[in-house]
C-alpha cells in the first residue's frame, strides 16, 4: 500500500470547530440500546433473526477493524476464523448447552488458528496481506469441506442456553437479547483493549513500522499479537452465528462473508462502532432491502461496494482516526 | 514398450495436474501482470473465467466452429472487460483498498447476473465432437480434449514468454513493473501500459474460461475458486513475474490433483505452505513502494 501522505493528518482542527455537545454521545447511545433491547417487541421474527445476523456480522466487523483501524492491514479471511469458532461452538455443544462455554471455546479456537496461519500472514503488508489472508479463507473453506463434520452439507447444533439453569433459548426474540448481551460484552472487552498501549503501538506501527522498530519494538510480535486477538473475536463470532442459526456449513467462510465484514471495517473508518454499524447497515442492505426489492441481494452489497470505493474519505480509512476524545 | 512403465494411475493424474497447471498458468499470467504493472488487485478475474466458461457453454455447438465463434466472442468479452476495470479503477490510483472494494463490488454484479441469466445450477461444457473422445495410453483411457489442452496450454507458455520476455512490448511492460517512476521518467506512457496489460488479463481470463469449461465447467463459485487458486500462483510466484508464475501454477495444478490424490485433505495445507515458504524466501519484499 502506498504510504498516506503526512498532511493528512494534519486536518483535525477544522473538524474540531463543529463537534457534537458533549452529552449528545452518551444520549445517541442509550437511545441506540434501548431500541435494540426493545427491538424483539416491535418487530416481527423474520426481522428479529436478521438483526441478530447482523450484530453476529458486526463483532466480526469488530475483529476486521482491530487489523484495519489499528494495524493497518486490511484482512479478507476474517470468515475462516468464525467458521473455525462455529464449529468449535458446534463440537462444544455436543457436551453442554451452555452458551458462554461455546462463546469462550469458540475464541480459543479462533485465536489458535489465527496463531497459528497469523506467521504466514504478518509477514505481508497491504495488499499482499490482503491476497494472503484472502488465500487462507479459502483455505478454510477448501478444508471445512473435506474435513469438518458433515461434510459440505454442514452440521446441526442444538439450541444454546444463556446461564446454567435456564432452559435452551428457541424463540428468536431471546436468542437475539443472548447474541446482544454477548455483543455489548465482546464491545466492553475490545473497548477497553483498543484503549491500551497496546493498541496504540499497533497505530503506530500502521503510520511508520521502520520508527516503531526503530525503538526497539519487535512489529512482527505486536502485529501476529493483533492477528490472534482479532481471530479469537472472529471464533466468539462463529458460536453467536451458531446460536442464531443453529447451523454451520464451510459456506460460512465464503469470501463474501469476509468482504462484508471488511468493508464494514471500512465504513467505520477507523471506529468500532463504525464498525458494527457499517455491518449492520450492509446486512440491511443484502438481506433486508434486497427481501423488499424481490432478490438480487449481491447486487445491492456489490453496489454498496463501488459506492464505498468511491467516497473520498476511505482514502484515509485505514490508517488515521478522526474521533474526538481519542487518545493518540 | 517403455510407455507401459510409465503409465500408472500416478501419471495419468499428474498429466491432470499437468492441464490444470497450464489452466492455472494462463488465467494467473494475466492476474500477476495485472498486480505487477497496474497495481491493481483485480477481485474481479474470477469473474472474467466465468464469464469465458459460460460463453464456451452458450456458444458449443458439438463443432469447431461453436469453439472458434466462442474464442472470437471472448476476445472481444475480454478486452472489454479489462478496458472497462481499467476505467473502474482509473479515479482510483493510489488508493489500493478502494481499487478492491470497486473490483469486488463488480465480481459481486456479475456473479449475480450469472445466475439470474444461466441459473444457479453446474453447467458441463462438452469440446468440439473430433476431440471428444478418449485415447488409450497403455491400459488407460485418456480424454483427448485434455491432451490438446495441454498442448494449447504449452503454445500459450511460449507465445507468453516471447511476448513478455523477448518482445519490445514485453520490455516495456517489464520495465513498468521494476520501476514505474524511472520508466515514466524515460517516456514510457505508463498509464497505456497498465490499460494495455489489463486488456490482455482480461483476454487472457476470458480465453482461458472458453478453453478451459471442459476442465472447470460454469458455475456459480466458481469465479471465486479461480481468483483463489490464480492468487495463491500470484504470491507464490512473485508478482509480476511471468516465470514464477508458470512454475507456481504447474506446482499448484500438482497439489490439487496428484497432491489430493496421494495425502487426500491435506492438500489446503501444502498450498498454505508454499505460501508460507515464497513468503519467506522473499521476506518482506513486498513492501509499498517496491515490487514483489
Amino acid at each position: 500500500m502506498s504510504a498516506t501522505p503526512a498532511s493528512v493528518t494534519t486536518g483535525a482542527s477544522p473538524r474540531r470547530a463543529r463537534r457534537l455537545p458533549r452529552w449528545s454521545l452518551p444520549t445517541l447511545g442509550f437511545l441506540g440500546l434501548a431500541a435494540a433491547v426493545a427491538l424483539p417487541w416491535l418487530v416481527n421474527g423474520y426481522v428479529i433473526a436478521l438483526a441478530a445476523t447482523a450484530l453476529v456480522m458486526a463483532v466480526l466487523a469488530m475483529s476486521a477493524q482491530l487489523l484495519v483501524g489499528w494495524a493497518g492491514l486490511s484482512p479478507l479471511g476474517q470468515a475462516g476464523y468464525l467458521v473455525v469458532g462455529a464449529y468449535m461452538a458446534a463440537r462444544v455443544a455436543t457436551l453442554t448447552d451452555l452458551g458462554p462455554v461455546q462463546v469462550l471455546a469458540a475464541t480459543a479456537a479462533g485465536a489458535v488458528a489465527a496463531a497459528v496461519t497469523g506467521s504466514l500472514a504478518v509477514r505481508a503488508r497491504g495488499i499482499p496481506f490482503l491476497m494472503v489472508t484472502f488465500g487462507l479463507g479459502e483455505l478454510v473453506h477448501a478444508a471445512a469441506n473435506q474435513w469438518a463434520p458433515g461434510g459440505s452439507e454442514g452440521t446441526h447444533t442444538a439450541p444454546v442456553a444463556a446461564l446454567p439453569g435456564l432452559p435452551a433459548m428457541v424463540r428468536p426474540g431471546w436468542v437475539y437479547l443472548y447474541v446482544l448481551a454477548c455483543v455489548l460484552v465482546i464491545g466492553a472487552a475490545v473497548a477497553v483493549l483498543v484503549r491500551t498501549r497496546f493498541a496504540l503501538l499497533l497505530r503506530a506501527v500502521a503510520a511508520h513500522e521502520p520508527r516503531v522498530q526503530a525503538a526497539g519494538h519487535h512489529t512482527g510480535r505486536l502485529l501476529l499479537a493483533a492477528y490472534t486477538i482479532a481471530g479469537g473475536i472472529a471464533g466468539a463470532a462463529g458460536a453467536l452465528a451458531i446460536a442464531v442459526t443453529r447451523y454451520v456449513s464451510p459456506a460460512d467462510a465464503a469470501m463474501g462473508v469476509s468482504a462484508l465484514a471488511l468493508a464494514a471495517a471500512l465504513i467505520g473508518s477507523g471506529s468500532m462502532l463504525g464498525a458494527g454499524a457499517g455491518a449492520v447497515l450492509l446486512v440491511a442492505a443484502r438481506d433486508w432491502v434486497s427481501g423488499l426489492l424481490g432478490g438480487h441481494g449481491p447486487t445491492l452489497l456489490g453496489l454498496c461496494f463501488l459506492l464505498l470505493a468511491y467516497l473520498p474519505r476511505l482514502r484515509q480509512a485505514s490508517r488515521t482516526l478522526r474521533l474526538p476524545r481519542r487518545r493518540t | 514398450m517403455g510407455l507401459n512403465v510409465l503409465v500408472n494411475p500416478y501419471t495419468m493424474t499428474a498429466l491432470d495436474g499437468v492441464a490444470y497447471g497450464l489452466l492455472l498458468f494462463t488465467i494467473a499470467a494475466g492476474l500477476t501482470l495485472i498486480v505487477g504493472v497496474a497495481g491493481v488487485f483485480s477481485m474481479a478475474h474470477g469473474t472474467l473465467y466465468l464469464a469465458g466458461a459460460y460463453l464456451a457453454w452458450y456458444l458449443a455447438d458439438g463443432g469447431w466452429t461453436g469453439l472458434a465463434l466462442a474464442l472470437a466472442a471472448a476476445v472481444v468479452v475480454g478486452a472489454v472487460g479489462g478496458a472497462g476495470l481499467a476505467a473502474v479503477v482509473r479515479p482510483l490510483v493510489d488508493r489500493p483498498l478502494g481499487q478492491v472494494l470497486a473490483t469486488l463490488g463488480i465480481a459481486y454484479l456479475g456473479a449475480d447476473q450469472f445466475n439470474q441469466v444461466f441459473g444457479a445450477e453446474p453447467r458441463s461444457v462438452d469440446p468440439p465432437r473430433a476431440v471428444a473422445g478418449s485415447v488409450a495410453l497403455g491400459d488407460y483411457q485418456y480424454p483427448i480434449y485434455r491432451l490438446l489442452f495441454i498442448a494449447i496450454g504449452l503454445v500459450l507458455v511460449v507465445g507468453l514468454f516471447w511476448l513478455v520476455e523477448r518482445s519490445r512490448a514485453g520490455a516495456v511492460v517489464r520495465a513498468v513493473v521494476a520501476d514505474p517512476g524511472m520508466a515514466a521518467a524515460t517516456g514510457l506512457r505508463t498509464s497505456a501500459v497498465r490499460v494495455g496489460v489489463l486488456v490482455g488479463g482480461g483476454v487472457l481470463a476470458v480465453g482461458a474460461g472458453v478453453l478451459g469449461a471442459p476442465v472447470i465447467g460454469p458455475s456459480p463459485g466458481v469465479d471465486t475458486t479461480v481468483l483463489a487458486y490464480s492468487l495463491i500462483v500470484c504470491v507464490v510466484g512473485g508478482l509480476g513475474s511471468i516465470r514464477g508464475a508458470l512454475l507456481a501454477a504447474l506446482g499448484v495444478g500438482q497439489i490439487l490433483t496428484l497432491g489430493v490424490a496421494l495425502v487426500p485433505g491435506v492438500a489446503a495445507f501444502i498450498l498454505a505452505a508454499a505460501m508460507l515458504v515464497a513468503l519467506t524466501v522473499r521476506h518482506r519484499a513486498a513492501l509499498p513502494g517496491q515490487p514483489a
